[in-house]
């Protein structure tokens, strides 16, 4: 009997802890859902993502809102694991009833959420993922402004001969993203008629690199396409030059960091290339200077980490896309931002924003080709080589 | 009156979904119910029989993997030009073979404990977590690595000539959550109260006496592992099928830690500890989400568990109901624990 | 051949610090039978400090060394204090559940304070490598090898020569005996913990400037100690300094040769086959220290 009642107590004292308040409805707002990894192993990133995020709220609401209200952003943790970023998705549009999210920064997150995406029927932007998967999958919820690793290869096709290479090798983190890249950039260079040598993994905590780089030291390779986060980058630097590697490196996927890279991996990052979707150090080199200009201004002025830039920008983008879907179809509803955000052209500071279809008929998503940007470590800083100059 | 109490509280379960409309509420409902099946597993080998397993995620997980691949399906290239090709199979068909899988792995971590005792015993099954965990994070063309499987199908159910119940809704997964917990209970609870009950005591409060009269203590060690292994392959497989996404950080040994909390601040070798421990720790993290961080919440549990250790070393169930223990249970008195 | 040979050489240099984790750990595992879930934290803390030292406070690269081992020993010695020592008689399973507890408190802490972002920690050794024919190693790795093979030594003439270590080894051999000839038991556990978390620190703090480091990284470290006390025996000195370098070596071949995403795995699967074929250990001819 007391048994029963000891569960009883203790079932009724746990509900009665979910009775937390609601956010209060207050002034009318417009809410947009926002989950990053805040907490957790690429907790860097998300937060340098949510931080640009802010700013493009602060921005909006400056210039008056949209449609009148005050933008609201409603930032969850999803604490770099896919079942949190399905929980957090949840937790936006059941309790804070956000008709549009953005997130979840990683595929393995952002795939984890679209089943929920359509179960709801809420549209979400993806603003830094990269898996194929993604638009590919039959969900019209889905507006993707980053690149999927095979645009990011194409858009290097047209560079490839000037870093004159002959035979490549691959070294990758051992997810999608990475396995990803290293397929599309093969897939690229082979056209070229470029040779591939050894194509290695690497877990995402891994630490000791020293067996895949000696594998790629004997692959008689000249050029390492390198794929993972910037902290593994670090790693593999020092580690390459710890084993001599003759190799020319080139980073992709647009996180890795340029300047943390200098300050962690001194002497070892010299002459390291990485391809990147915005260059704050050259914002004269994007497609709208201006605006690189006003949002790498304002980031400094709030004292955030410059280094987090290269990310940061997706943030901005992804929200001043939304804004431009809930302005465009005049009311803050999910069904009618998911029409809109079809017809949004946006001005991005990585370049323009406009969805093209993608994926099974009669149920695409929506994707953007972004813009690409190449710049090398030289001398101890970041520097733009020749041909990325306009 | 005693008799009626535990229907009454099954009624009222059931009734929840009727009332309880707030789809977040109810999801949190059912992720706790899942961890509830899960501890009560652990709860078999842990509570009653004393073995210190630390890898049970293992189970929890290749219940998960199993049953997500049985009903995707799956290409298997063998050698040159074979691939072994599995077609997706209806949804209830993969539970039960991610329950089988999981037993059968138990059955393993029970004959492997005949040999190795202790703290070696808590080596070995965490080590094979950790193999279970690299394994499913390598092999990539089975397992997608850390792609993760996804889009896994929800439970379907199909009544000839009434037509298919896919479960889409948290509600009936919810029902679904509620059964298997119940049946966990029921079979749980049948165990204990039989002589394999008894001989898991036996072994547990000291082993060599109950060889010497004559337990076969090999037996029951790998009866109670299959079974505890099996019920937490059964919770494996509704994390697949609710969640719809697995993927290698299933294994993280962060989990076997929530699941021993649970088993441990509920009552450990007590048949309600676990559904206790669960109903705490499953929704504390959520109710606690906007006041505190989720390093700061983790910090209070490992507070929590040492406090728990040193002045409630029963747990909470225990303690709560007092020293009168019912004749109902044969779960641990109050004896204080003593050196192995 | 070369790639052999650097294998090697790299799994010898790892092999010191792993070394130093085991020798720690099966100093506790054997004198106090004590599932020591935070000898990874101690690991972790090890490295942290070094960070806190050298980064924040821009303070020297070798005093913060040192104060990590010092720090270390301190932390494991309170630990064993105020967490062990009232538990003293309780069953293992107790003393691994407050162990657990305190792991998950130590973890989350450094996460709060130093957040799941990985640091590096720059060190005053050159970054080029020193290249000895078809192999190269860099002068940190260099400095770590025989930093660790220092400590090892040093701990061997400490519990072969020392009165303590005379202490420690009768504790071991015989608990009673050894209270009943006047040995205070609770100091030698304290000390002994001190003692193992001092030596997981400095591992620690080793390894750190060699790669990065972020609040889990003592979990995989605690479970390859594991590996090593286990494949040397419980409280076998000897066995766990060659449980190290073996471990190093079987990693950087099986990643090298077999596969280096199962890199990790090696530890765990030398312990389920050393249990399986040879439970006391491999080098055990008699569980004892020393």
């Amino acid at each position: 009997m007391k048994r029963w009642l000891t569960g009883a107590v203790s079932w009724f004292a746990c509900l009665g802890l979910l009775a937390v308040p609601l956010p209060g409805e207050g002034a009318e707002t417009i809410k947009i859902g926002v989950t990053q990894p805040l907490t957790g192993v690429v907790a860097a990133s998300g937060n340098y993502v949510a931080q640009g995020a802010r700013i493009a709220e602060s921005l909006l609401n400056a210039k008056g809102g949209i449609l009148g209200k005050k933008v609201e952003l409603i930032v969850e943790d999803n604490k770099s694991n896919p079942v949190e970023a399905v929980a957090t998705a949840e937790k936006l549009i059941v309790r804070d009833k956000v008709p549009v999210l953005m997130g979840a920064w990683s595929s393995t997150y952002t795939l984890a959420v679209m089943p929920k995406l359509m179960e709801y029927s809420v549209p979400m932007v993806v603003e830094t993922s990269s898996s194929g998967k993604i638009t590919t999958s039959g969900n019209p919820w889905i507006f993707r402004i980053s690149p999927t690793s095979a645009m990011e290869a194409v858009a290097m096709a047209p560079h490839v001969k000037k870093f004159n290479v002959k035979k490549a090798d691959f070294l990758s983190v051992n997810n999608d993203w990475g396995r990803g890249a290293a397929d599309e950039f093969a897939k690229m260079l082979q056209k070229q008629g470029i040779r591939i040598g050894t194509r290695e993994t690497m877990d995402a905590k891994a630490q000791d690199l020293s067996a895949q780089l000696a594998k790629i030291k004997a692959s008689g390779g000249d050029t390492l396409f390198l794929t993972t986060g910037v902290e593994q980058i670090t790693l593999v630097l020092k580690q390459a030059k710890e084993q001599r590697l003759a190799h020319k490196i080139i980073t992709t996927g647009g996180s890795s960091s340029p300047d943390q890279l200098i300050e962690q991996a001194g002497a070892a990052a010299e002459g390291s290339y990485h391809i990147l979707f915005f260059a704050p150090w050259f914002p004269e080199a994007a497609p709208y200077p201006a605006l690189a200009k006003e949002f790498v201004a304002e980031w400094k002025k709030r004292g955030y980490n410059f280094a987090g830039l290269t990310e940061g920008f997706r943030g901005y983008d992804g929200i001043m896309t939304i804004a431009a879907a809930i302005t465009k179809a005049g009311k803050a509803d999910a069904k009618s931002i998911q029409k809109a955000l079809w017809d949004v052209q946006v001005q991005g500071v990585n370049g323009p924003i406009k969805f093209m279809k993608e994926g099974p008929k009669g149920r695409e998503s929506g994707q953007s080709q972004p813009n690409v940007f190449i710049v090398q470590i030289a001398q101890g800083k970041v520097a733009l080589p020749g041909f990325m100059k306009k | 009156m005693r008799r009626w109490l535990p229907c009454i509280w099954v009624a009222f379960l059931v009734s929840v979904p009727l009332w309880m409309r707030n789809q977040y509420y109810l999801h949190i409902l059912i992720s706790t119910g899942i961890f509830a099946v899960a501890a009560m597993s652990l709860n078999l080998l842990l509570g009653y029989t004393g073995q210190l397993s630390l890898g049970h995620v293992a189970f929890f997980g290749i219940g998960a993997y199993t049953s997500a691949l049985v009903s995707l399906g799956f290409d298997l290239q063998l050698s040159e030009g074979y691939t072994f090709v599995f077609e997706p199979r209806p949804v209830w068909l993969g539970f039960l073979c991610g329950v089988a899988a999981a037993g059968f792995f138990g059955w393993i971590i029970g004959r492997l404990s005949f040999r190795v005792r202790g703290a070696y015993f808590v080596i070995v099954t965490v080590s094979f977590a950790e193999v279970v965990k690299l394994v499913a994070l390598n092999w990539v063309d089975l397992t997608e690595g850390p792609m993760a499987l996804n889009n896994i199908p929800p439970v379907t159910l199909s009544f000839p000539g009434l037509g298919e119940l896919t479960f889409w809704k948290k509600e009936p997964n919810y029902y679904l959550v509620l059964a298997v917990c119940l049946l966990s209970y029921l079979v749980i609870r049948r165990l204990v109260f039989s002589r394999a009950g008894r001989a898991f005591i036996a072994l547990r409060e000291n082993e060599a006496l109950a060889e010497s009269v004559g337990v076969d203590v090999t037996r029951f060690l790998v009866l109670a592992a299959v079974v505890s292994a099996a019920i937490a392959g059964a919770a494996g497989g509704l994390y697949a099928h609710y969640i719809k996404i697995v993927d290698p950080d299933i294994f993280l040994f962060i989990y076997t830690v929530t699941m021993v909390i649970m088993v441990v601040a509920g009552g450990k070798g007590t048949l309600l500890g676990p559904v206790v421990g669960a109903v705490i720790f499953g929704i504390l993290p959520e109710a606690l989400r906007e006041a505190a961080r989720p390093e700061v919440q983790w910090i209070i549990y490992g507070l929590f568990m040492i406090l728990i250790v040193f002045f409630l070393p029963d747990g909470i169930v225990p303690a709560v109901s007092g020293r009168l223990r019912p004749r109902l249970s044969p779960a641990r008195g109050d004896t204080a624990e003593e050196a192995a | 051949m070369d790639q052999f040979l650097q294998h090697i050489l790299n799994g010898i240099v790892l092999g010191g610090s792993y070394a130093l984790l085991g020798i720690g750990l099966t100093l506790i595992f054997g004198i106090m039978y004590v599932v020591n879930f935070t000898h990874g934290e101690l690991y972790a803390f090890g490295a942290y400090v070094v960070f806190a030292v050298v980064v924040a406070l821009e303070g020297n690269f070798f005093l913060a060394l040192l104060l990590a081992v010092v720090l270390g020993a301190v932390l494991g010695g309170g630990i064993e204090w105020a967490l062990l020592r009232p538990l003293r008689g309780a069953s293992i399973d107790t003393t691994m559940l407050v162990m657990i507890g305190a792991w998950i408190a130590l973890q989350n802490t450094e996460q709060l304070l130093w957040t799941g972002v990985a640091k590096a920690i720059r060190h005053p050794f050159p970054e080029a490598p020193l290249v000895v024919g078809p192999v190269s190693i860099s002068w940190i790795r260099i400095f770590v090898f025989f930093a660790a093979l220092v400590l090892i030594a040093g701990s061997h003439l400490f519990i072969r020569r020392s009165r303590l270590g005379a202490a420690m080894r009768a504790t071991f051999q015989d608990r009673e005996t050894a209270a009943l000839m006047g040995v205070n038991i609770d100091a030698v556990h304290t000390f002994t913990f001190a003692f193992g978390s001092g030596l997981a620190a400095a591992a620690g703090a080793l390894l750190g400037p060699v790669f990065v480091v972020f609040p889990t990284m003592g979990d995989l470290a605690a479970l390859k100690a594991f590996a090593i006390v286990i494949m040397g025996g419980m409280g076998n000195f000897i066995g766990a300094t060659l449980g190290g370098f073996i471990l190093g070596i079987a990693e950087e071949l099986g990643a090298g040769y077999i596969s280096s995403g199962y890199r990790d795995a090696m530890g765990f699967l030398i312990i389920i086959a050393v249990l399986l074929f040879k439970p006391t250990g491999l080098f055990a001819r008699a569980e004892r220290i020393g």
